[in-house]
């Protein structure tokens, strides 16, 4: 990762905290915001009353049922997403590595579609643990498939094998939804990636999984800066390379399992936040984790927001405009900060 | 080597067999016989479905197959990725996105119309790659990253029209992306024939070019080999070859990455034993793809670029991890 140039906040341990503080604040900032702003304004004061003090009045039920629970659904499903995305980037030393890779969006769809075209497309809540359940289970054979054979576990083997499995996955889900139009009227915008009417009650399912994951991950980010040598380097400084890997796609799966059961496919979170920091903050992990949690986060609620306001719709898929707002600077940051050989 | 040709010659040529002879109309291999050797004792109709249906179908499903296997094994060699494939420099998310547009915007679009955008959109996105990624020379990182911000954009456009558009435009926008040669007839197999001539010629040609770049810049560079121009025009061979094929084929994907893993697998690194294995393997999966896509579920047909991940997926894994003792 040498082509690195240090990017402006590369400097001391202290100036990465404060601007870390400073991203924290604006991302809470921008969750306030996303909980006060839209069709009725809510001040402040009205929101810490729904919260601590439900008295069951119109606002107090807009707040707790249909704000909140969406907003909370995009903090986690970007923080989780991003530091998932930057786990597999280092485990698998490649750039191209994103929670998809292991199957993660294709399991999770495939699971909910099938079951859809079966049982038809009332199954409510159970899509959640459904999907959740498909990604935990492609992302395993990934791994499993990665790790057999005779020159034994390798990212290069990793990476084929979360291509093949992928590429499996989708096409059975797409033959089903060439026959079956009801199912994919049903999942076309849970496919698309979207927080709309996700409940409390979806939220609290999935945010165990994904707090434990979060937790976990910031004392991993030493060993994921070895990792992301190679195997030979890390093996060299006294790592094991196949057990930090192993619990590092565990990792993955809470993460990304969770985060796809919660906000449907938005793969490129996972994909564009862990580049962004790096380009920015340089490729020590202890810093590209948390930083990849409040930047993922932040795009994801800013992204819904915009998706919310400027759109006025409130069933925008929040993966358009990730990509709308994201895309961008991404393309600006490669270009200016990548040197001209690598 | 030699042997190996053979073997996927005589693969190719039973599979091509296979489809002339299989379909909704299923020929006996004698009556198959009578109409390639035009003794004019075969039916009218026999004569019809092979001439005119099955061979037109079959020979562009083997050009495709090809064409997506060199292009891929370029990609390979080029970003030195084990993922690359010719999507990373955007072509596949481009044409999506255009040709979602033409199906979901337009109402009625003439006829090759979507050909004409499906191909615009490819080159588009690949010059936009290409130009964005250049400062005062290009990197393979570089390049790939940029291939993924713009891929994301176009994926996007393409997400918010399967979004909110006509479920039923949709749908047939699905089957187009999926990539399949149904609607194929003799024109089209010369025009792609002649596009594709070329450029395949060069790609084998510059094989030397390929095995050098593979070492890196530093090494290819210190190698005497200009690496930024060889670098700019491989990625102008590989847009026009899958420019090409989705202009009349759809994205038809994961031929372009597992033809040249399995390729290299059977022959080793070097691009000159590599380039036509390849080939040969793309246009055998392609066309198995299509035949299985058309007998399995009849009177129903499977896009060809779906069956390629069904089954080639699986062979692709056994390749990988049957041959335990392979290099």
């Amino acid at each position: 990762m040498s082509d690195l140039k240090a990017g402006p906040l590369a400097g001391t341990g202290a100036g990465r905290l404060l601007a870390l503080a400073c991203l924290a604040l604006l991302l809470s900032a921008a969750a306030l915001g996303a909980v006060a702003l839209g069709a009725a304004t809510m001040p402040p004061a009205k929101i810490l009353s729904a919260i601590f003090a439900f008295d069951g009045s119109r606002d107090h039920i807009l707040i707790t049922g249909i704000r909140l629970p969406r907003v909370l659904a995009a903090l986690l499903a970007g923080s989780a997403l991003a530091v998932a995305g930057a786990i597999m980037q280092a485990v698998s030393s490649n750039p191209l590595a994103s929670p998809d890779l292991l199957g993660i969006n294709s399991g999770a769809a495939f699971a909910v579609v099938s079951v859809m075209s079966a049982y038809g497309t009332g199954i409510g809540d159970l899509y959640v643990w459904l999907a959740f359940v498909g990604a935990a289970a492609a992302a395993g054979i990934v791994y499993a498939l990665g790790s057999l054979g005779a020159g034994g576990h390798s990212p290069l083997r990793l990476v084929l094998a979360g291509a093949i499995i992928t590429t499996f996955l989708t096409s059975v889900t797409t033959v089903v939804l060439i026959f079956d139009q009801g199912t994919l009227d049903a999942v076309r915008l849970w496919t698309a990636g979207s927080v709309t009417g996700r409940s409390m009650a979806q939220v609290k399912t999935v945010t165990p999984y994904i707090l434990v994951g979060l937790i976990t991950a910031l004392p991993f980010g030493r060993h994921l800066t070895t990792l992301s040598l190679g195997a030979d380097a890390s093996r060299a400084l006294g790592q094991s390379p196949v057990l930090w890997r192993g619990l590092s796609i565990a990792l993955v799966i809470l993460l990304a399992g969770g985060a796809v059961a919660l906000a449907g496919p938005i793969g490129f979170v996972g994909l564009l936040v862990p580049h962004l920091v790096r380009m920015c903050i340089g490729v020590d992990y202890r810093w590209v984790v948390p930083f990849s949690a409040v930047t993922g986060a932040l795009l994801v609620i800013v992204a819904d927001m915009v998706g919310r306001l400027v759109f006025g719709s409130q069933s925008f898929p929040v993966g358009v405009t990730i990509a709308l707002i994201g895309a961008p600077f991404f393309l600006y940051l490669a270009r200016t900060r990548l040197r001209g050989d690598a | 080597m030699i042997r190996l040709l053979v073997v996927l010659i005589g693969a190719l040529a039973l599979l091509v067999a296979a489809s002339l002879a299989f379909g909704d109309v299923p020929l006996g291999w004698d009556e198959l016989y009578r109409v390639l050797a035009r003794t004019g004792q075969a039916q009218m109709q026999s004569e019809m479905i092979v001439w005119d249906l099955r061979l037109p179908r079959v020979l562009l499903a083997a050009l495709v197959g090809a064409a997506l296997a060199t292009a891929g094994t370029i990609t390979l060699a080029v970003m030195r990725n084990p993922l690359a494939e010719p999507g990373v420099l955007g072509i596949n998310s481009g044409a999506a996105a255009a040709a979602m547009g033409v199906i979901v915007l337009m109402n009625d679009p003439p006829v090759g119309l979507l050909q004409v955008a499906g191909f615009a959109g490819a080159l588009a996105m690949a010059l936009a790659v290409y130009a964005l990624a250049w400062r005062s020379g290009t990197s393979s990182l570089r390049i790939i990253l940029i291939g993924i911000g713009l891929s994301s954009l176009a994926t996007s456009f393409t997400t918010f029209l399967s979004a909110f558009g006509d479920i039923g435009d949709v749908q047939r926008a699905l089957i187009w992306l999926a990539g399949s040669v149904y609607d194929a007839n003799m024109v089209k197999v010369r025009m792609l024939a002649l596009w594709l001539i070329i450029p395949l010629i060069l790609a084998f040609l510059a094989s030397r070019e390929l095995d050098l770049i593979r070492f890196g810049d530093h090494g290819a560079r210190s190698l005497g080999q200009p690496v930024d121009l060889v670098r700019s025009l491989m990625i102008l061979l590989v847009t026009l070859l899958s420019g090409a094929v989705i202009a009349v084929a759809g994205n038809i994907g994961f031929v372009g990455l597992v033809a040249p893993h399995a390729a290299r697998r059977l022959v080793g690194a070097s691009h000159s034993r590599l380039l036509p294995v390849a080939a040969l393997v793309g246009a055998g999966l392609v066309v198995a793809a299509d035949l299985i896509g058309r007998v399995i579920v009849p009177p129903a047909q499977l896009p060809a670029g779906i069956v390629t991940g069904l089954i080639g997926a699986p062979f692709f894994a056994y390749l990988l991890w049957g041959h335990r003792h392979g290099k």
